[in-house]
């Protein structure tokens, strides 16, 4: 069979090997009670966990919910803990699991159902720190006397390009054990959010965003358990955004005391 | 049911639903109004398809080049299919689209002197490409949520499902939601909507696009009467991973990666985009950098000759990037080497990529007037799932990222000052509408079990695409793919959903995105059949109608829905007002166009 | 959308980090200030026995070298190791260092503060010796 059924979500059944795989289940409309499934699933050497996930809702048991979208590691829709790992579902590989495959929703974060996680929190916590260019002097949108980009070289790209890659999908926040004792922590994301842009040669905000970031649920609440970065799948490097943001907050609290 | 009141309903968050959200507030501003806007999106607004693009933006940037070159590009691009009045409002806008973009923080590629960069893109006669690496729809799209951030007018209904619009004598009134984390519905009422809910690659089952991309929101106008336009016209991306089909961006190409068939030859000098170009020398308009529709092509004629190789099961060709040396492969195309490296386990910068076309782009969509607006007053469409007739019959690399902006922007206003001229409808009306969107869903889930399997008619529906709709088609698959979008159609109506939960119900989501599927297939699939030419992505085998026929065919299909009987297509003029068609030349032949 | 509303989970359990190899390294890390408290304790104890007098700081002497005292400064010896090798290794993420517009590999950044450790510690020797002359 075609390597292509895939696309359809359909996995080759002439596949290598079956695997083996619990699903913790959460189904609120009957019980408030969590439980295990299992499925087994046939898998080839390109299976995806999300792959496998579609297969259980267009095969096995199609009451299993999830989010999923663009399937190339870019919406961040999926994320999943994979034996206690945050995951993307579509950047995991079944090939590469040996033995117990247990799936269960982003930790950290409440569960609406099976693997579906309310992100509000997480959305509210980007909003706050004013992810958007700030601007002294603004151009007013559509002018039609053309106003011209600004200029910024390779060098100044290169100093925030890399915060600019996060896509939101939260595994961060599943790996923080700061975010997992105090939810009011503003979090990897948000912070590397603001980092990015007060590295960003043409903003004027950072001012601005001191006030969020340099408090207790700001960048103070990070203890650089580091592990955020480990499992970011765009390695974004959220805790070093986070830590040169201490640095920065400091600077702006001794400032301000100079200053008066 | 809940009821909330707005001037204006945007619904889809992708990148032409933000930028009508951020243009409606700002001509709101302009006119020292304050209106409230809704934007409804089934997914997370960071979440939509506009995040996979890749390559670029177009605008004319350098001095030596022209609106009028990019005019021409985008219209001989569309096989003279293309809107011209609306063409020309689009390269006017286009730059000013991008620097307002730069301004609100998009991380554009730049030169060393601080300046944007441009790359080549297919079809293109000159670099005019804006990029942020290959990561552009990315970058644009996260730019676009996060400046919508500053706008409290603009409230947010993430994870809403869009069931209906409510439309009451020729005017929308609003629309009928879903919220999908509790199964309850609420009724938004507005003095305007703007649809901007994306294409329906799904419809196919091998494609290039996020599982998102259904046409929820052509099959909602469509539904009211609204002509979808020129539907058959389906692009595939000539470079798709074999397998998933997940995109690998022409810039690859633009950036001066090469095609190869089997034996390592540059098949596509054989057919009339020659002659070769040096290696790592592309030049605009010849080889890999011809149109889209011309290259996919060219992949079905050298399969046919059994030219292709295979990989796993796929029939595909060679994308060779090696010559580009790794460091300019890791700066410029960083998230190609990380797809190619996860999917298909080949390392770009020390093998080529086996590629082959996968389904793309839907050129046609919701007719508009060149101020986006349908022949439903107050319902405005913008981006993918509209046609407002930019692309024609194929659609160039980079001119939908900067027709999102131009579109949306001006999808946003024109709504904007509708709004602010006319009143909110009874909100009664609203009430029975929704009531009998409730009645729909009840019935889906009624507990009884189904007569049809939702799966199985999905994938007959996208087999049927594929084998009928492809890159090559005849009267026979046509015809064939039609009366299986009709006979599916039917079937439909016995589907029930297993699932009868409220709480995140996927699989209702999901068989309420097929149906919308199997009303705009059968559009397709009928404006294919009925299009006895070949033009631009439609290229058919039948006899005598291999070949452009603009006496007979130099018209919009338009498609018209009929409930349950068999939807109805008429014929709409182009306009063709500045250019008159003529051939369509690429390499050599193309040469001497005017410029 | 009802902002602020959305909803809070309960906070983690007190052994959290009892559950990856990962949180366990990191507490390891922390825990290194454990050892460090004592060793500060120690010096403090002798700052203040060489104030009052030469008796008070033989005693000092001998608590010092006490096999039990001598392992626990070993201890604290090798946690401050660890915990600089761990900072040192985070340090270049932290404080990313440019020099004429190009970022300087982290490797080189860690092994210059190494660098600087070993240069203190001569220097510490070296005073030790002269003083001991």
């Amino acid at each position: 069979m075609s390597t292509e059924q895939i696309s359809t979500n359909v996995i080759s059944t002439q596949s290598a090997s079956t695997k083996h795989i619990s699903v913790k289940r959460y189904l609120p409309d009957n019980s408030t009670e969590t439980y295990w499934q299992e499925y087994d699933l046939p898998v080839d050497d390109s299976t995806s966990l999300l792959d496998a996930l579609n297969h259980i809702k267009e095969q096995l048991d199609s009451t299993l919910s999830y989010r999923w979208s663009c399937r190339m590691a870019i919406c961040g829709s999926c994320g999943v803990m994979v034996n206690g790992i945050p995951k993307l579902g579509c950047k995991t590989f079944l090939r590469d699991y040996e033995g117990d495959i247990r799936i269960e929703p982003l930790a950290h974060f409440p569960v609406q159902r099976d693997l579906v996680v309310d992100m509000e929190i997480f959305l509210e916590h980007l909003a706050a720190v004013k992810p958007y260019l700030i601007d002294d002097n603004p151009v007013k949108p559509y002018d039609p006397n053309a106003p011209e980009t600004y200029q910024q070289t390779p060098e100044q790209l290169e100093r925030y390009k890399q915060f600019a890659n996060c896509i939101n999908c939260g595994l961060c926040y599943s790996a923080c054990p700061q975010f997992g004792l105090n939810p009011e922590f503003l979090g990897p994301a948000a912070l590397t959010l603001a980092h990015r842009y007060n590295l960003d040669s043409r903003d004027n905000g950072k001012k601005q965003r001191m006030a969020e970031l340099n408090r207790h649920d700001g960048v103070w609440s990070c203890t650089f358990v580091g592990f955020c970065s480990k499992v970011c799948p765009k390695h974004v490097d959220p805790a070093a955004a986070v830590n040169q943001g201490k640095v920065e907050a400091a600077k702006h609290t001794l400032i301000a005391l100079f200053k008066g | 049911m809940q009821q909330r009141d707005f001037d204006i309903v945007i619904v889809g968050g992708g990148g032409a639903g933000l930028r009508a959200a951020i243009g409606a507030a700002e001509q709101a501003k302009a006119q020292g109004a304050s209106q409230h806007i809704a934007l409804l999106s089934k997914v997370y607004p960071m979440r939509s398809h506009t995040v996979a693009a890749e390559g670029g933006a177009a605008a004319v940037t350098s001095a030596e080049d022209s609106h009028q070159a990019h005019f021409d590009d985008t219209v001989s691009g569309g096989d003279w299919l293309v809107e011209q009045g609306v063409a020309d409002y689009f390269v006017h806008h286009a730059y000013q689209e991008l620097v307002q973009m730069e301004r609100w923080g998009c991380p554009w590629s730049r030169k060393d002197d601080g300046q944007v960069q441009v790359r080549r893109f297919g079809g293109m006669k000159t670099a005019r490409t804006w990029f942020a690496a290959d990561k552009t729809g990315f970058h644009m799209l996260h730019t676009l949520f996060q400046t919508s951030l500053k706008y409290p007018e603009i409230e947010r209904f993430d994870e809403y499902f869009v069931l209906d619009l409510a439309v009451h004598e020729g005017a929308v009134i609003g629309v009928i939601a879903l919220q999908i984390a509790t199964g309850e519905l609420t009724l938004l009422r507005a003095k305007a909507v703007v649809l901007a809910t994306g294409g329906a690659g799904r419809l196919f089952r091998f494609n290039t696009n996020a599982g998102i991309v259904t046409g929820d929101g052509m099959a909602m106008a469509y539904r009211h009467g609204v002509a979808l336009r020129d539907m058959e016209f389906v692009q595939y991306h000539p470079t798709g991973l074999p397998g998933s089909g997940i995109l690998i961006t022409e810039a690859c190409r633009g950036e001066g990666g090469i095609l190869l068939n089997k034996d390592g030859y540059r098949y596509l000098q054989d057919y009339g985009l020659g002659p070769e170009t040096p290696l790592g020398k592309p030049e605009n308009k010849y080889m890999e950098l011809g149109p889209r529709d011309k290259l996919s092509q060219a992949f079905w004629q050298e399969q046919q000759a059994g030219r292709t190789g295979k990989f796993g099961d796929s029939d595909v060709v060679y994308l060779d990037l090696r010559h580009l040396g790794e460091k300019y492969i890791l700066e410029r195309l960083p998230f190609i080497c990380e797809l190619a490296k996860s999917y298909i386990n080949v390392d770009p910068v020390k093998e080529p990529v086996p590629i082959r076309p996968a389904v793309h782009y839907t050129m046609g969509g919701i007719e508009t007037n060149p101020q986006c607006e349908t022949s439903i007053a107050g319902l405005y469409a913008a981006g993918e799932c509209a046609s407002v007739g930019l692309h024609g019959a194929n659609r160039l690399g980079s001119n939908s990222l900067t027709e999102l902006l131009v579109f949306g922007r001006l999808a946003g206003e024109q709504a904007s000052q509708r709004a602010a001229q006319t009143e909110w409808a009874d909100e009664r009306l609203l009430e029975a509408q929704g009531d009998r969107q409730q009645a729909k869903l009840l019935r889906l889930c009624d507990g009884t079990s189904s007569e049809e399997n939702w799966v199985e008619l999905k994938h007959a529906m996208v087999q049927a695409m594929e084998s009928g709709c492809g890159i090559y088609r005849t009267e026979e698959g046509m015809r064939h793919s039609l009366d299986t979008m009709r006979q599916l159609r039917a079937r439909f109506n016995k589907v029930r959903v297993n699932d009868t939960s409220k709480i995140f119900n996927t699989e209702l989501l999901e068989c309420l995105e097929l149906e919308c599927g199997l009303d705009i297939a059968e559009a397709s699939c009928l404006g294919a059949l009925e299009r006895r030419e070949s033009r631009g992505a439609h290229q058919r085998l039948d006899e005598g109608m291999q070949k452009r026929d603009d006496v007979n065919y130099l018209k919009h299909s338009q498609v018209f829905y009929q409930g349950d009987a068999h939807a109805e297509l008429r014929w709409q003029d182009v306009d063709v007002r500045f250019s008159a068609p003529a051939e369509r030349a690429y390499g050599d032949a193309g040469k001497g166009e005017k410029a | 959308m009802n902002k602020s509303t959305s909803q809070r989970l309960p906070p983690l359990k007190r052994n959290w980090w009892l559950k990856h190899r990962f949180f366990k390294l990191y507490m390891l890390r922390e825990a290194t200030v454990l050892p460090l408290v004592f060793f500060i304790l120690c010096f403090l104890a002798g700052m203040v026995a060489l104030l009052q007098g030469a008796e008070s700081w033989q005693g000092w002497i001998a608590f010092m070298g006490s096999p039990i005292v001598l392992l626990l400064n070993l201890l604290a010896l090798a946690a401050s190791l660890f915990h600089a090798a761990t900072f040192f290794v985070l340090f270049p993420r932290v404080m990313p260092l440019r020099i004429a517009g190009h970022s300087l590999p982290d490797k080189a950044i860690v092994a210059g503060q190494w660098a600087g450790v070993v240069a203190v510690a001569l220097l510490f020797f070296w005073l030790l010796g002269r003083g001991g002359v």
